[in-house]
């Protein structure tokens, strides 16, 4: 989140570790839809400046509360009901599918800096 | 000294864990008092990056278990300030002992040693490259969307594992073995972005922009 708010900007990066709160699964939705800042704001139809904040809200309960978190949190940024909804469902799949495939990231990770390597030596223009 | 009665209301309203929006509120409030009363404390030549951490570390903690805060006994930003610091203090021992083994990005002789934690992306590429060109590199260098997340936090100077470990799926296992996971995938990400920029480096005679 590379907006006006650098206190909390950071804050909400280091929340990206904790399951509870909301960062987590909006980072990995904007990466994976390759949004920037400006552009789920403009989803959500609230101002850039409130994605921090956002980001450190606790995930909304499981239904019969969800309705009533979606509302809190909305009204807390002023952002869309509908939309921060269906964001946050989306962004809450995305990351249950994501888990399940990440388990042999690092491995994955690991080996993509040996292809690196191997592309390197045999291109020899790198 | 007691918690005031905002502080104490905040508390109930998280250890509730029924309101999505009272740690966020508190965060809001909290937050750049905290990381003023951390920095006086820490001093003027400290690292306000560190400070930061620190302060952020604190209150996800709280944010987290709760009910270790007892409001009978403290201020709630006493409390937070007073473990900040605690934080702060053993990041700083960490930051020193690893700075003595610390090396030049352009140092010849480097060449696979560990610097994601011993020297910032940010601070490898300052000066030589633009911020946009840099991003350039990243995304060329990295098509993978959760690498460009490690490589986000590792050029916003985050140290700590735990957003690592989430954006790589490591929640569950050991501790130790987490870390080391964590640690193996930053150093590889580091190595391989160093050597990218070292690259457009020597082949654009200096600077990228």
């Amino acid at each position: 989140m590379n907006s006006k708010h650098p206190s909390l900007e950071r804050l909400a990066l280091l929340a990206q570790g904790r399951p509870n709160l909301l960062a987590g699964p909006l980072a990995l939705y904007q990466e994976q839809e390759g949004l920037d800042d400006q552009q789920l704001a403009a989803k959500l139809r609230c101002n850039i400046e409130v994605l921090p904040k956002l980001a450190l809200c606790e995930r909304p309960r499981p239904a019969p509360h969800f309705r009533q978190d979606i509302e809190r949190i909305a009204r807390y940024i002023q952002a869309d009901v509908m939309q921060l909804a269906l964001l946050i469902r989306a962004a809450e799949s995305r990351e249950a599918l994501s888990s399940r495939q990440n388990a042999a990231l690092p491995a994955l990770l690991a080996a993509r800096d040996y292809d690196d390597d191997e592309d390197e030596a045999g291109a020899g223009d790198e | 000294m007691k918690a005031t009665a905002q502080e104490y209301d905040f508390h109930q309203r998280i250890l509730a864990r029924d309101d999505p929006i009272a740690f966020a509120q508190l965060a809001e409030a909290l937050y750049a008092p905290l990381v003023q009363d951390v920095g006086r404390r820490a001093g003027s030549n400290c690292d306000a990056t560190l400070v930061e951490e620190s302060v952020g570390q604190a209150l996800l903690d709280y944010q987290d278990k709760p009910e270790r805060y007892d409001p009978g006994r403290a201020g709630l930003r006493s409390y937070l300030a007073m473990a900040a610091y605690r934080d702060f203090q053993n990041a700083r021992a960490k930051e020193q002992r690893i700075t003595r083994h610390q090396v030049s990005l352009f140092d010849p002789n480097f060449q696979e040693q560990d610097i994601a934690d011993s020297l910032g992306i940010a601070d490898m590429v300052e000066g030589h490259v633009q911020a946009e060109a840099l991003w350039q590199i990243i995304n060329r260098t990295f098509p993978d969307a959760r690498e460009r997340r490690i490589v986000t936090l590792l050029m916003n100077g985050i140290r700590s594992p735990e957003p690592y470990a989430r954006v790589l799926g490591l929640s569950d296992g050991p501790e130790d073995e987490r870390l080391k996971q964590v640690q193996l995938v930053k150093n590889r990400i580091t190595r391989r972005l160093r050597r990218r920029i070292t690259q457009e480096l020597q082949r654009t005679g200096g600077t990228i922009s």
